[in-house]
C-alpha cells in the first residue's frame, strides 16, 4: 500500500525528535519565574498536542472536502481515522492541561475562553462520531458526515483562533496571541520546544497512517 | 431565481398557515418553558440581571432548536420529492434560511413579551431588541444546515441536539456577553469586536450552508 512507503522515515524522524524533546525537556535549564516554577516544562508537551490536533483536524477537513468533490470512499476513511487521532491527541492537551491548572491555579477547571474552546472542540468532534455511528449506510455515512465535517471545522475558527485572542484570561500567552510568541520564550525554551512540536505532529501522521491501513482493511473484509 | 424563492417562501407561508399546530406547538412550548421558570425563580423579590438574562437565552436556545428540528421534518418524503424535481438546492437553501430567520424572530418577539409579562421587564432597552434581532439572525443561520443534516437520518430525533449545542454555544456566549456589557454601558465601543465575530460567524455559516446543501440534498 502506499500510505505504507514512507512510514519507516515519518517513524524515524519522529521518534528521534521525541528522545531529544524528552530529555532537554525534563533535564535542560528553563528560566526561573515566580509561580510557574519547573512547570513550565509542561510547554513542551501540552502546547504541542494542540497543535498537532489542528493539524490532523485540517487534515481532515480536507480530505472530507476532498470525498464530496471526488466521491471515493477512501477520503472519507482518511478524514475518519485522521478525526479519532486528533481527538485522541486533544484528551491527552486536555488531562496535561489540567494537571498543570491544578498546580498552578489551584484547580482543575475554570471558566476561560481558552479552556471553553477546547471543551467545544472535543464536544464538536465526539458528536461526529456519534453522527457516523447512527447511520448504516456507508455512501449515506460518509457525504453526511463529510458535510458536518467541514461545517465543525470552519465554525470552529472563530471559536479557538479570534475569541481567545480578545478576551483577557489566566491562561499563558494571554491577550494576544494564544500561541507561542507570547510566551516570554526565550532560546532556551525554543531551543526544545520547536523539535517537540515537530515531533508530536509526526507521531500524529504517523499513529493515524498506521490506523488508516487497519481501517481500510477493515472496510474491505 | 429571486422569484422561485419568494415562490417557496410563500408556499411555506401556506403549509404553515394551513398546518397551525405546527407553528403553535413551538409557541406552546416556548409558553411552558417560560412557565416553568417563573413557578421555580421568584424574581419579583430581587431583580438579578445576570440571572435574568441568561435564562432568557436558554430558554431561546431549546425553542429555537426545537422549532428548526421541526422545519425541515414536517415535510414529507413526497413534498420532497416535488421540491427536487421543480427548484434547485441554491435556492431552497435560501429560501429555507429566510423562512427559519422569520419564524425565529416571530417566536423570541412572543418569547420576550411573555418572558417579560411574568418575570418583569425592568432591564429592556433598545438595544435589546437589535439584540434580539441580531441572535435570531445568527441561531437560524447555524442551525439550518444541521437541521438539514439530521433531516437525513430518519430513526434518530435527539442528534439535532446533539450536533447543535457545541456549534451554538459560542454564538450563545456572545450574545450573553453582549447582552450584559451593553446594560451597564450602552455605548458601541464595549460591544463593537463582540458584534464583528458575530457577523464573521454568520458569514461562515451562510456561504457554507449555501455551498454544501447542494452535496447534501442529491440522494
Amino acid at each position: 500500500m502506499e500510505e505504507l512507503k514512507n512510514l519507516k522515515y515519518i517513524k524515524l524522524f519522529s521518534v528521534s525528535l521525541l528522545i531529544y524533546a524528552f530529555i532537554g525537556g525534563f533535564l535542560f535549564d528553563v528560566p526561573a519565574l515566580p509561580i510557574l516554577n519547573e512547570s513550565i516544562r509542561v510547554l513542551y508537551f501540552h502546547v504541542p498536542m494542540w497543535f498537532t490536533m489542528i493539524f490532523l483536524l485540517l487534515i481532515s477537513c480536507i480530505n472530507s472536502f476532498y470525498f464530496i468533490s471526488r466521491k471515493k470512499i477512501i477520503y472519507d476513511t482518511k478524514s475518519y481515522t485522521y478525526t479519532s487521532v486528533a481527538v485522541f491527541f486533544g484528551f491527552l492537551g486536555i488531562l496535561s492541561g489540567m494537571i498543570w491548572a491544578k498546580f498552578t491555579w489551584g484547580s482543575f477547571w475554570t471558566n476561560d475562553p481558552k479552556l471553553n474552546g477546547s471543551a467545544i472542540t472535543l464536544l464538536i468532534y465526539l458528536s461526529y462520531f456519534l453522527l457516523r455511528s447512527s447511520i448504516s449506510d456507508e455512501i449515506k455515512k460518509a457525504k453526511i458526515s463529510s458535510v458536518y465535517n467541514i461545517f465543525a471545522f470552519a465554525m470552529l475558527i472563530p471559536l479557538i483562533f479570534i475569541l481567545p485572542r480578545m478576551t483577557d484570561s489566566l491562561h499563558p500567552g494571554s491577550g494576544g496571541n494564544p500561541g507561542f510568541n507570547v510566551y516570554d520564550m526565550n532560546a532556551q525554551l525554543r531551543m526544545v520546544f520547536y523539535p517537540s512540536v515537530l515531533g508530536f505532529i509526526f507521531l500524529g501522521i504517523w499513529i493515524s497512517k498506521l490506523k488508516l491501513v487497519l481501517n481500510v482493511l477493515k472496510n474491505d473484509n | 431565481m429571486l422569484k422561485k424563492i419568494f415562490n417557496i417562501l410563500y408556499k411555506y407561508l401556506k403549509i404553515d398557515l394551513s398546518l397551525k399546530h405546527l407553528f403553535l406547538s413551538v409557541a406552546l412550548y416556548l409558553v411552558s418553558a417560560i412557565y416553568i421558570i417563573y413557578v421555580v425563580f421568584d424574581f419579583n423579590e430581587i431583580y438579578e440581571f445576570e440571572i435574568w438574562i441568561s435564562l432568557f437565552w436558554i430558554v431561546i436556545l431549546f425553542v429555537s432548536i426545537t422549532s428548526i428540528s421541526k422545519s425541515f421534518f414536517h415535510e414529507s418524503h413526497n413534498r420532497n420529492y416535488y421540491y427536487y424535481y421543480l427548484f434547485s438546492p441554491s435556492e431552497l437553501i435560501v429560501a429555507k434560511l429566510i423562512y427559519n430567520f422569520i419564524f425565529l424572530l416571530i417566536l423570541f418577539f412572543i418569547a420576550i413579551l411573555f418572558y417579560s409579562f411574568l418575570l418583569g421587564n425592568l432591564f429592556l432597552s433598545k438595544h435589546f431588541f437589535l439584540l434580539l434581532f441580531l441572535g435570531a439572525f445568527s441561531i437560524s443561520n447555524c442551525l439550518t444546515l444541521i437541521s438539514a443534516i439530521s433531516f437525513q437520518i430518519k430513526r434518530n430525533s435527539v442528534i439535532i441536539g446533539i450536533l447543535s449545542f457545541p456549534i451554538i454555544i459560542p454564538i450563545l456566549k456572545i450574545l450573553i456577553d453582549i447582552s450584559k456589557v451593553s446594560h451597564i454601558n450602552p455605548s458601541w465601543n464595549v460591544i463593537e469586536n463582540d458584534f464583528y465575530i458575530l457577523i464573521l460567524i454568520n458569514i461562515i455559516a451562510v456561504s457554507l450552508s449555501y455551498i454544501l446543501f447542494n452535496y447534501l440534498w442529491k440522494n
